[in-house]
């Protein structure tokens, strides 16, 4: 199995300040190191702060990290990941311009993978993929639902064919219907496109659904890896066993301070 | 008696262009005692029905024909300082997006003190939600605090007003599944306390199963009638198609 990506030993910390003249470093990601095969999907799981949106923005080289370092398709360099690397955020509307028609955005972003190709083929080929609706091709942003935004964004990201592509938070604010259209239309768009995901969730129910190996984060760490199945069946630490507690609304106030307080 | 009593003919919206009906013949009663949940899809006019009961819809661009009754008030006529009356003592409403519903220019100072009954009950609740005691929270602005943050504010100001009814939008959406628990063991507690009763929209059945005691489905403009929750899934799972796709 190919690697696609690894991340070996991580650490990004900022300096956050604690008073007008004194500031303390503040460790947001805590040695982490792991890899991606080629094809798959992982999931990446944990609470608000624990450092999932980070990591993402290192994978994405939107930020550096402290120390460690990506390989991505064997090589260290920045360069290597321009285009090759997407991410859909969870803010979708704050990614397209609200006043471009949706398809000139998208004819743009296929005019920059291949100037050579068929515009009118790969158009079509490329909004039918999203099941974004012909008769939306020519609104503009401001005109569309949080849903066809969400859509739209992703259209134009599978236009360049990335080799990744990190979906943070997709399915928030999502009603149920809806959740399970975009779960289905991530596992077309891994299976169709050859395209290896990362995604990152707060709803754990959802990602077993997708994510072929699971990452639990708490804390700037790793606490917990595995392929999705066994994690769920068989949790080992104590965080991801909360984690799944919780999803069932099963936490009594006790559990939850005395995870706090560890 | 019930704490509310609607019967709304309908809601209508209008543009420069057009008047649409986004809600008609709703009818209900929320009784004392009770969480009520209404699910729907996005766009099914959950929240429009939420703010036409608090009086938040702006009538240049709603019209809302029918009565809402809260004690002997019809709160569709009563006058602007009846209206903002109930609103502060009695009726608490925590929006979807709480952090766009304070003034980046004013302290929390300002939101406590004119809203809580109890100093001792709302330090109780500020250190039940894991938020800094009332000496430092009173100093903080909105915007240095996060949205799943500003969320637990808004549930906990809501609760130190101890008012009769807690309307709730989304409430679980953009916060930890830890956190979502305790808002659930918290509103299952005032509820079952006093006087009071709780209506919440989300799209969490699993939040909706284990919280609420009465569910209806808001769809094609209208509401259904508002069930116990073993009925009402029992039934949609009998009438309803199943979810398309694979999963």
């Amino acid at each position: 199995m190919d690697i696609l990506l690894k991340a070996e030993n991580i650490c990004y910390s900022v300096d956050e300040k604690i008073s007008r003249r004194n500031k303390e470093e503040k460790h947001i990601l805590k040695d982490i190191s792991f890899s991606v095969i080629k094809g798959s999907i992982l999931g990446i799981s944990g609470e608000s702060g624990s450092g999932k949106t980070t990591l993402a923005k290192i994978i994405t080289g939107i930020l550096i990290p402290t120390s460690g370092k990506i390989i991505f398709n064997d090589s260290n360099s920045d360069n290597s990941r321009t285009n090759k690397i997407q991410i859909l955020f969870q803010n979708n509307g704050e990614i397209l311009n609200p006043f471009r028609i949706i398809e000139d955005i998208i004819i743009e972003a296929l005019l920059i993978r291949d100037k050579k190709i068929n515009i009118e083929i790969e158009k079509k080929k490329n909004l039918s993929s999203v099941n974004f609706p012909e008769h939306l091709w020519k609104r503009r942003g401001f005109e569309l639902s949080g849903g066809e935004m969400q859509r739209a964004a992703l259209a134009r990201i599978i236009a360049v064919k990335p080799e990744l592509l990190i979906l943070d938070e997709p399915f928030s604010a999502q009603d149920v219907e809806s959740q399970q259209n975009l779960l289905n239309l991530f596992q077309d768009i891994n299976k169709n496109f050859g395209i290896t995901m990362i995604c990152i969730v707060h709803n754990l129910k959802l990602i077993r659904k997708l994510a072929d190996e699971m990452l639990i984060m708490y804390k700037g760490e790793i606490v917990e890896r595995g392929k999705t199945k066994e994690l769920f069946t068989e949790p080992r630490h104590p965080y991801t066993k909360f984690l799944l507690k919780a999803e069932n609304y099963d936490l009594s106030y006790e559990e939850f301070i005395k995870m706090k307080l560890q | 008696m019930p704490v509310l009593h609607a019967a709304i003919k309908q809601i209508k919206v209008r543009s420069t262009v057009e008047e649409k009906i986004l809600l008609r013949d709703i009818a209900f009663d929320l009784k004392p005692n009770n969480i009520y949940i209404i699910i729907g899809k996005n766009g099914s006019g959950k929240t429009t029905l939420l703010k036409a009961l608090t009086g938040l819809l702006d009538q240049r661009f709603y019209n809302i024909e029918g009565e809402i009754f809260f004690e002997d008030e019809n709160l569709l006529t009563t006058n602007k300082e009846k209206l903002l009356e109930i609103r502060n003592d009695k009726i608490k409403y925590v929006f979807q997006d709480p952090i766009n519903s304070f003034d980046n220019l004013k302290t929390f100072d300002y939101y406590f003190k004119k809203l809580s009954k109890n100093n001792s009950q709302t330090e109780t609740l500020l250190d039940y939600f894991l938020l800094p005691p009332s000496n430092k929270l009173y100093k903080m602005y909105p915007f240095e605090v996060s949205g799943g943050m500003a969320q637990r504010i808004s549930l906990t100001l809501a609760l130190s007003a101890e008012p009769e009814l807690i309307i709730l939008d989304e409430p679980t959406s953009g916060i930890d599944v830890g956190i979502a628990n305790l808002f659930l063991l918290k509103l299952k507690e005032f509820a079952a306390s006093g006087n009071h009763s709780v209506l919440l929209v989300t799209q969490d059945l699993d939040f909706a199963k284990r919280v609420s005691n009465k569910i209806a489905r808001l769809s094609n403009e209208k509401l259904s009638e508002f069930k116990p929750v073993d009925e009402f899934f029992h039934e949609e799972s009998s009438t309803q198609p199943s979810p398309k796709g694979r999963l």
